[in-house]
């Protein structure tokens, strides 16, 4: 089977470069010339190593034609023509060979799922790009060929694996995108939304391939009946079930940066498993502690010799260069996320009756994979807020005096160590008076309750709270914003909102650029020590005498700057015996914990550090306190503490 | 590899190699299969609010293992660690864990072969009375009694834990 994939990705690679707009120089032409030259004598070795004659024959041919180094425009019409032919032909001895090769592979748990998920969910996201691109200009041919070559790859991974139904979606969607490709169908609404059913469906096969391919149950989908059904009229010259004529509102348009391609130009990557990722972040974790033992060793420093200085210092620097480079690895921009929210955004807006455009800005903003994947549904809540909620439908904006259209943005911005992303509308703005009221009638504020309006604001993110006086097909799931508010801070960011009645909302997020390192400060408690989040820590003081004082001989609170912080000492937090010792002996660390401080009493604050977060192991499951273990320059662990978690929602919990 | 998959297989058929080892008096053995390796003893930072019976933590080679007291997940009264103590590294097969955990013993004696005609059941040695947490059978070997432990359960994560560990499940014991 890897012979036929990799015809296949030739065969792609090979339209792209053909159908492709003209290079801008010579150079560039010179090189694209020799590029397909090597593709096409692949092509054909691969061919006839598959035994498909035809289809090598016509490689050769293609190569024959470009070997005069200068040919012209008329050589460059003769190539497209022969490069089609290349390719029929290619397809039809595919299939015809597959279908004679022993009975296909029945599509069931053992298969290599792995190589058909990997690919096709590349092309899927691939698809959804440039629909929403299509549907923005309807004259890009880049978008229709594109598309065209996405679904022509998906069908041939499809056909390999066995997936006979994802592989006839493929096919009908591909030969609907031929007729627009040829000039015989025109782009129309209803003809982006099919393409984009096809592309669900393919996206539901994918994700059950993929949970077959990591051992678990799961069937792959293969009733496609009505889409089959649809596209299968669509091909047939009968009339799109929806016309173009559509009711007068223009469909929503994804205004993002429409001019600059988002092809990877001249950019080349490789797919890596995460596993391996992982591991390697994992054992340069581990040469950086050796390293820094090795330098810090007495013995070697004993010997005083310049060359062995100068040698560590060297090891030094390239450890730390490697453990930046291997972080980076696992970083994507964020960029494919708000590709995402921009076709929610499309169903939305059509499911709602308004009219919006959305705007993304900051596509190029990094961040750590996992904290990619974990802000998708947090953002898409926001988004289905700010259409559902925010925007007002077309009249009230009219009578309001705005543009009929509202907007929507989506924007990422890096901030020392952090990303910030906003979602923001230019709709309605929220309403305080409405929000208090709600929040006295479900008893989360005092009816007398003097707030400020930023105190107000955060009402929302109380859970419980919801603001919408009706239950829509939208937004009405009974998911809030606290749900939102505790999925960010899983991620140890923060959400803000900021709103203007009348103008509109804009929801903050803050999260950090990775979870694998983080500024902490290492304090020390008898001969061991805990790492702090150095984010969470306020303030760092001796307390003087006065500053203490017990409540009823058992607990502590310090008077910090009119301010009454609980003391919590780190004996009580291991559950130690008390260790008798003044509190004024210790150094208090304030830290933010959730809406409260408290003021950790430690033995010595040694310093602050960079440090790589670690799992304590799955067995140990989640410590309420503990946010997980980093391995310290000794080599010795420290455990980061999570007096968020600890303190935060059910309040103190420690025997004291 | 080969050997440890060997080993499994004839685990399968109640028989194979053991790892035994020593806690107080008692001599219990494990399935070499679960086995990852035998370190010496070192610091363990403990963990706050974690459960009794965890020790803490340890760098094992750059990752971070967790480390438990095997007297104490037992139910047994605390002892202070002795000169050959050590900790076993063992690898669970549970659905909630899979990496690694450390575990610490009195100290380890030998590995050996249990044939499935030594092992005893413990449910059918004493009707039912001699009701144990985690020792369902007990071989004998070379003339000496070892306590198979039902490592699984042992090492099923600390939010799992079905049996209460601070009264050892005796009941019966005293109305029989």
């Amino acid at each position: 089977m890897r012979q036929e994939a990799q015809l296949l990705r030739l065969l792609e690679a090979i339209l792209g470069s053909v159908f492709s707009p003209a290079a801008a120089n010579e150079t560039q032409a010179g090189t694209r010339r020799l590029e397909l030259i090597q593709h096409f004598e692949e092509t054909e070795a691969c061919a006839r190593q598959l035994e498909m004659g035809g289809t090598a024959e016509a490689a050769r041919h293609l190569v024959a034609l470009l070997e005069p180094e200068d040919g012209g425009e008329e050589r460059e019409a003769t190539l497209q023509d022969q490069v089609e032919q290349l390719h029929t032909l290619a397809e039809q001895e595919l299939e015809a060979r597959l279908a004679a090769a022993a009975p296909p592979a029945p599509a069931g748990p053992g298969m290599p799922w792995g190589d058909f998920v990997l690919e096709a969910r590349e092309h899927l996201a691939n698809i959804e790009q440039e629909l929403l691109r299509l549907e923005n200009s309807p004259e890009d041919t880049e978008a229709v060929h594109a598309l065209f070559r996405s679904f022509h790859t998906i069908k041939g991974l499809a056909a390999i694996a066995g997936v006979e139904t994802a592989r006839e979606v493929a096919h009908h969607t591909e030969n609907l995108l031929d007729e627009v490709r040829s000039g015989a169908r025109a782009v129309s609404s209803a003809l982006i939304d099919l393409a984009l059913s096809s592309a669900d469906f393919l996206g539901e096969v994918v994700a059950a391939a993929e949970q077959l391919d990591q051992g678990e149950e799961a069937a792959i989908p293969d009733d496609a009946g009505a889409l089959l059904e649809q596209l299968y009229a669509a091909t047939h010259s009968m009339p799109l079930p929806l016309s173009d004529d559509l009711p007068a509102a223009p469909p929503p348009r994804a205004a993002g940066p429409a001019a600059k391609s988002t092809r990877a130009g001249g950019r080349s990557a490789v797919k890596v498993d995460t596993a391996k990722l992982d591991q390697l972040v994992d054992l340069v974790g581990e040469l950086v502690i050796a390293q820094s033992l090795v330098q810090l060793d007495p013995a070697l420093a004993a010997l005083g010799d310049p060359k062995t200085a100068k040698n560590l210092n060297q090891l030094g620097r390239i450890t730390t260069e490697l453990q930046k480079t291997a972080m980076s690895l696992r970083v994507v921009p964020i960029g494919q996320t708000f590709q995402r929210m921009a076709r929610v955004f499309r169903d939305l807006v059509r499911e709602s009756g308004k009219q919006a455009v959305l705007e993304t800005a900051g596509e190029d903003a990094e961040l750590d994979r996992t904290i990619v994947e974990q802000l998708a549904d947090p953002l898409m809540h926001m988004v289905r807020n700010a259409v559902d909620h925010g925007l007002e439908l077309p009249a009230d904006r009219e009578a309001a005096g705005k543009p009929i259209e509202g907007r929507i943005r989506l924007s990422a911005l890096h901030q020392s160590g952090h990303v910030v992303i906003a979602v923001s509308d230019d709709g309605r703005g929220l309403d305080q008076a409405r929000i208090l009221r709600k929040a006295v009638e479900r008893g989360l504020v005092k009816e007398q309750a003097q707030l400020s309006p930023a105190e107000i604001l955060d009402l929302i993110f109380e859970p419980g709270f919801s603001t919408s006086e009706q239950v829509t097909a939208i937004s009405g799931r009974g998911v809030g914003m606290d749900v939102v508010k505790q999925e960010i801070e899983k991620l140890r960011g923060r959400v803000e909102v900021r709103s203007e009645p009348g103008k509109g909302t804009t929801f903050l997020l803050r999260v950090p650029l990775t979870l694998a390192i983080i500024d902490a400060l290492v304090v020390k408690h008898g001969a061991n020590r805990f790492i702090l989040p150095l984010f969470t820590v306020r303030e760092i003081l001796k307390p003087r005498g006065q500053e203490i004082n017990t409540v009823e001989g058992r607990h502590e609170v310090a008077l910090l700057r009119d301010r009454i912080v609980p003391v919590l000492r780190m004996e009580t937090l291991l559950g130690e015996s008390a260790s008798g010792r003044a509190t004024e002996d210790s150094v208090l660390v304030v830290v933010e914990a959730g809406p409260r401080r408290v003021a950790l009493a430690v033995d010595e604050v040694i310093g602050k550090q960079e440090v790589v977060i670690k799992s304590l192991g799955d067995w140990m499951g989640r410590v309420r306190g503990v946010a997980g273990g980093a391995i310290l320059g000794d080599g010795s662990v420290g455990i980061i503490l999570d007096l968020d978690g600890l303190m935060g929602r059910e309040g103190y919990g420690l025997a004291a | 590899m080969e050997e440890i998959a060997h080993t499994m297989r004839q685990d399968l058929q109640g028989a194979g190699k053991y790892l035994a080892f020593w806690l107080g008096k008692e001599e219990f053995a494990v399935p070499v299969g679960r086995i990852r390796e035998i370190i010496p003893w070192q610091e363990i930072t403990p963990v706050p609010q974690a459960a009794g019976y965890v020790l803490g933590v340890i760098n094992l080679r750059g990752k971070v293992v967790p480390v438990m007291d095997l007297r104490l997940r037992l139910g047994m009264p605390f002892q202070e660690r002795g000169v050959r103590a050590c900790i076993v590294v063992m690898q669970p097969d549970t659905k909630r864990a899979r990496s690694p955990i450390g575990v610490v013993v009195d100290g380890v004696s030998e590995v050996l072969q249990i044939q499935p005609s030594e092992v005893e059941e413990t449910a059918s040695l004493a009707n039912g009375w001699m009701q144990m947490g985690y020792v369902n059978q007990i071989a004998k070997s070379k003339g000496k009694v070892k306590l198979l432990l039902e490592i699984d359960g042992v090492l099923a994560g600390p939010m799992e834990d079905a049996v209460d560990l601070q009264t050892p499940e005796l009941a019966g014991c005293g109305k029989g």
